[in-house]
């Protein structure tokens, strides 16, 4: 029991880790999460107050332009 | 709609896709590594769904972009799946496949429940808005996740050339969109020219996978002076 526990102990110290990192990489931008936008001004998205340009995403699987965000 | 110039960099990397699966199939290694070349594989298909999609419905289309964050997260999902496999490689003389099993779905776990807690005050679309926000702290697990393969390697001294070169080019992968991501914020009057580095960054996973495969034959092994000597 306690080896699981070690173990998911584990799991959520890189959990940590990771959304650390992921605070350090983004903290500069206007932390808008991450999506290209179309024409026309573009709102905060709904998660995050402020404004400023919305940067794509840095994490892109396959090829393919990046769409604007779906939820307009 | 994109240019010319964003369409050749897009297909780029199409080749080097195909080329991974043929050496796989041609080197014995698409079993092996099955969870790659699922990545690799669904990749490809995505590239091809997202044109056709493109082209009948346009870049503002609902449909091509449900169509393009949904794949982009099933992506990142088949993704960490192949990291996962890469760590039951590397951990088989161990014989600790099954906690690196039950650590890949405790993360994946928390990280959905991470993402939920943050998207779950959202007014509309949540389940969009949990996707997307999955498929960013995914990739990110799944940086730090690679960093700590590679650690683990260098400790084990580990031999197999070919697990080597499949995790350092992973780990390459992810460390150079991340770093283009942070560089852009950090210098946005350069945002244009590193805007076209994200499309050729994808092509270096399929390439550097396609060597392995190809170059590198299972048995191949490194002396672990050539790789690093750290105290155990």
């Amino acid at each position: 029991m306690s080896r699981k526990l070690t173990v998911v102990f584990l799991a959520m110290l890189v959990l940590v880790g990771a959304m650390s990192l992921k605070t350090v990489v983004v903290t500069h931008g206007d932390g808008s999460v991450i999506m290209a936008n179309g024409g026309g001004p573009v709102p905060p998205t709904p998660w995050k107050n402020g404004g400023g340009p919305v940067p794509p995403t840095p994490w892109k699987n396959g090829g393919g332009p990046v769409p604007p965000t779906p939820w307009k | 709609m994109p240019g010319p110039f964003e369409y050749i960099l897009w297909f780029l990397c199409t080749p080097f896709e195909v080329a991974a699966l043929v050496c796989a199939f041609k080197r014995k290694a698409l079993r092996r590594y099955f969870f790659l070349n699922l990545y690799v594989a669904a990749s490809l298909v995505a590239s091809l769904g997202r044109f056709q999609i493109l082209h009948h419905y346009g870049l503002n289309s609902s449909a091509y972009v449900y169509f393009y964050y949904y794949s982009d997260a099933l992506l990142t999902i088949c993704l960490y799946f192949a990291l996962t496999s890469l760590y039951s490689y590397v951990f088989h003389e161990l014989k600790a496949e099954r906690y690196v099993s039950l650590v890949a779905f405790s993360l994946l776990v928390g990280t959905a429940i991470f993402s939920y807690s943050v998207v779950q005050q959202s007014s509309g679309k949540f389940a969009t808005h949990f996707v997307v926000e999955l498929s960013q702290n995914l990739y990110f697990v799944g940086l730090v996740l690679t960093y700590l393969l590679w650690a683990s390697i260098l400790k084990m001294r580990e031999t197999r050339t070919r697990v080597i070169q499949l995790v350092l080019s992973l780990g390459v992968y992810f460390s150079l969109f991340a770093a283009t991501y942070a560089l852009r914020n950090l210098y946005p009057p350069m945002s244009s020219l590193l805007q076209a580095l994200p499309p050729l960054i994808a092509c270096f996973l399929p390439m550097a996978w396609a060597y392995a495969f190809w170059h590198l034959p299972e048995e191949a092994r490194l002396v672990p002076a050539r790789l690093a000597v750290v105290p155990r």
